[in-house]
């Protein structure tokens, strides 16, 4: 480590020029690829125009990862790759070589670490998923805890290309989700089903009145006074649970061990292969929390996934096989209920100075 | 929680340090609270310190950035909004929300400076 003692940290300087960093095959074929070819779930090449070649060897990686980790991950791609490995935004860790010869003994060194080798093509690849109960204050579910009970379950869907085609999961604990649930295949979601609980002398002392009001999506905070003093109540039937009034006035508590729980949704995709991006459907509305293992989700995402693999021709999206089949056959198949929650009959949103496409504070 | 002992009275704060109860706020403790910052409270510092304190009771939220220095041209003569905004960062250097507000006894702000 450089030694800072006695310098002024430097801040508000932006991130890195990411060139600096890229493998000189990819520095030096910027924009100019031919072609890429999937040889295993666990690596891939991508050739240039001028012939160059550049390897990708595919690793999952549990996204709370520890210091060792990341050194045993420097450690391997000093010793094959010249230094160069890249995290993809779901978790995996990627080692980018230019030397075909050193794809065998890294790949050997992995399995030496028991990491799990695999995530490329027609795969389950490595769940992205938030932060949970380990570092969230909205978190109606947790997201380690889910995630790595599904992995474990799924493990070979991972290592082996053996579904009709990509499958990919999202878990997020809140309806905030910082994890994509709203565009994957199958998406598992945090909800909370109650209305935050004001705390009034807490909120006097700890918020911002008008800050905390405008934090509502749906307008249902307004402003009251309590003991003489403003204060906020809430229109409970305009809350939509999104805990975002919490976020900024910890006088409003949403998390409820006996309401929180997860929800499922699927069908979403963001590539625009074949059919058009689409969003994920609701198709189990409540489960709730079990830790450790979270059984009834694993169940649930497992019963999607066969009836997928079982119906889906090769090539077919989760979302484009529903949407073949319909989604009465859908609910037949799986044996999920279609309630009453499935129908989005929420209109309040609309009537706010928070339904508009501008940029708002 | 956090707290520190202050005239035989435990004083309760968030992890970083704003105060968790504005009645327990007093002009010692301002004092004080600077004190753990590294500043020494100035006349200048006061005026400032009033001023969010008058703002936060009257509309229950700290001030924005744009409104302070607005208030700190007019208080200072510094018409020149980067010369004010150099002022403010001079009396509390890690910024109006880190310290200003916090040695004022306002909850933290949830604006972004
Ligand atoms: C795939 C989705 C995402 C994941 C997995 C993710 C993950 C993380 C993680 C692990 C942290 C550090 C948390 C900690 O301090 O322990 C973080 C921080 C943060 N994330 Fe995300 N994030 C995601 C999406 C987003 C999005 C979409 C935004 C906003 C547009 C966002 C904004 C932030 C901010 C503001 C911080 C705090 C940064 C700081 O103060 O240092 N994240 N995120
Ligand atoms: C006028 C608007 C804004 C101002 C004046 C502002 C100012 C600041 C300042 C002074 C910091 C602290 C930097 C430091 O010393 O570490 C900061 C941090 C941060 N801001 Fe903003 N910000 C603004 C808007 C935003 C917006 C819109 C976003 C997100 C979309 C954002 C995201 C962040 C994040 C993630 C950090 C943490 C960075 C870190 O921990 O190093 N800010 N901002
Ligand atoms: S999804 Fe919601 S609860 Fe989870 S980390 Fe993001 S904001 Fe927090
Ligand atoms: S911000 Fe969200 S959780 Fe809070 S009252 Fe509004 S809708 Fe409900």
């Amino acid at each position: 480590m450089p030694d800072v003692s006695g310098t002024k940290r430097i801040t508000d300087v932006g991130p890195h020029d990411y060139h600096d960093f890229l493998h000189p095959v990819i520095k030096n074929n910027y924009g100019k690829w031919k072609y890429h070819e999937i040889l295993s779930p666990a690596h891939m090449v991508h050739v240039s125009e001028a012939g160059d070649k550049i390897y990708s060897v595919r690793v999952g990686s549990p996204r709370l990862v520890s210091g060792f980790f990341i050194r045993d991950l420097c450690d391997l791609a000093d010793k094959y790759t010249g230094g160069y490995l890249r995290f993809t935004t779901r978790n995996n860790v990627e080692f980018l070589l230019d030397k075909e010869e050193n794809i065998e003994p890294l790949m050997n060194d992995i399995k030496k670490l028991n990491l799990p080798l695999g995530g490329i093509g027609n795969v389950v690849a490595n769940i992205v998923h938030t932060q949970g109960w380990i570092h969230c204050h909205t978190a109606a579910s947790d997201a380690s805890g889910v995630t790595k009970a599904l992995m474990d379950d799924l493990y070979e869907y991972y290592i082996d290309a053996k579904l009709p085609a990509k499958v990919r999961i999202a878990f997020a604990c809140c309806l905030n989700m910082c994890g994509a649930v709203h565009c994957s295949d199958i998406a598992v979601l945090g909800i909370h089903r109650r209305p935050p609980k004001l705390v009034p002398d807490k909120i006097i002392n700890l918020c911002e009145i008008p800050s905390t009001i405008a934090s509502c999506p749906t307008n249902a905070i307004r402003p009251d006074t309590y003991n003489g003093k403003p204060n906020v109540k809430l229109i409970e039937e305009a809350c939509v649970f999104c805990g975002n009034c919490f976020t900024v006035c910890s006088g409003m508590p949403i998390s409820d061990p006996l309401n929180d729980g997860v929800s499922i949704w699927v069908g979403g995709k963001v590539s625009n292969a074949r059919t058009k991006p689409s969003f994920s459907k609701l198709a189990v509305p409540y489960l709730e929390n079990d830790p450790p293992r979270w059984p009834k989700v694993v169940e649930a995402v497992k019963t999607i996934l066969d009836a997928y693999k079982n119906g889906a021709e090769k090539g077919e999206r989760v979302g484009e096989w529903i949407e073949r089949i319909g989604w009465p056959k859908f609910f037949n198949i799986t044996g999920f209920k279609f309630t009453k929650y499935h129908i989005d009959d929420f209109r309040l949103g609309e009537a706010t100075m928070n339904y508009s496409a501008q940029v708002r504070q | 929680m956090p707290s520190f002992a202050f005239n035989g009275k435990t004083i309760e704060t968030d992890d970083e340090g704003y105060l968790q109860i504005l009645d327990n706020w007093n002009k010692e403790i301002a004092e004080y609270l600077a004190k753990e910052e590294g500043i020494t409270l100035t006349e200048k510092h006061w005026e400032l310190i009033e001023w969010v304190r008058d703002y936060f009771f009257k509309f229950q939220v700290a001030p924005a950035i744009k409104s302070l220095i607005k208030e700190v041209g007019k208080l200072e003569n510094l018409p020149d909004k980067k010369e004010a905004n150099k002022f403010i960062y001079e009396l509390f250097p890690e910024g109006p929300a880190k310290q200003l507000a916090k040695i004022a006894g306002l909850p933290k702000p949830t604006g972004c400076v």
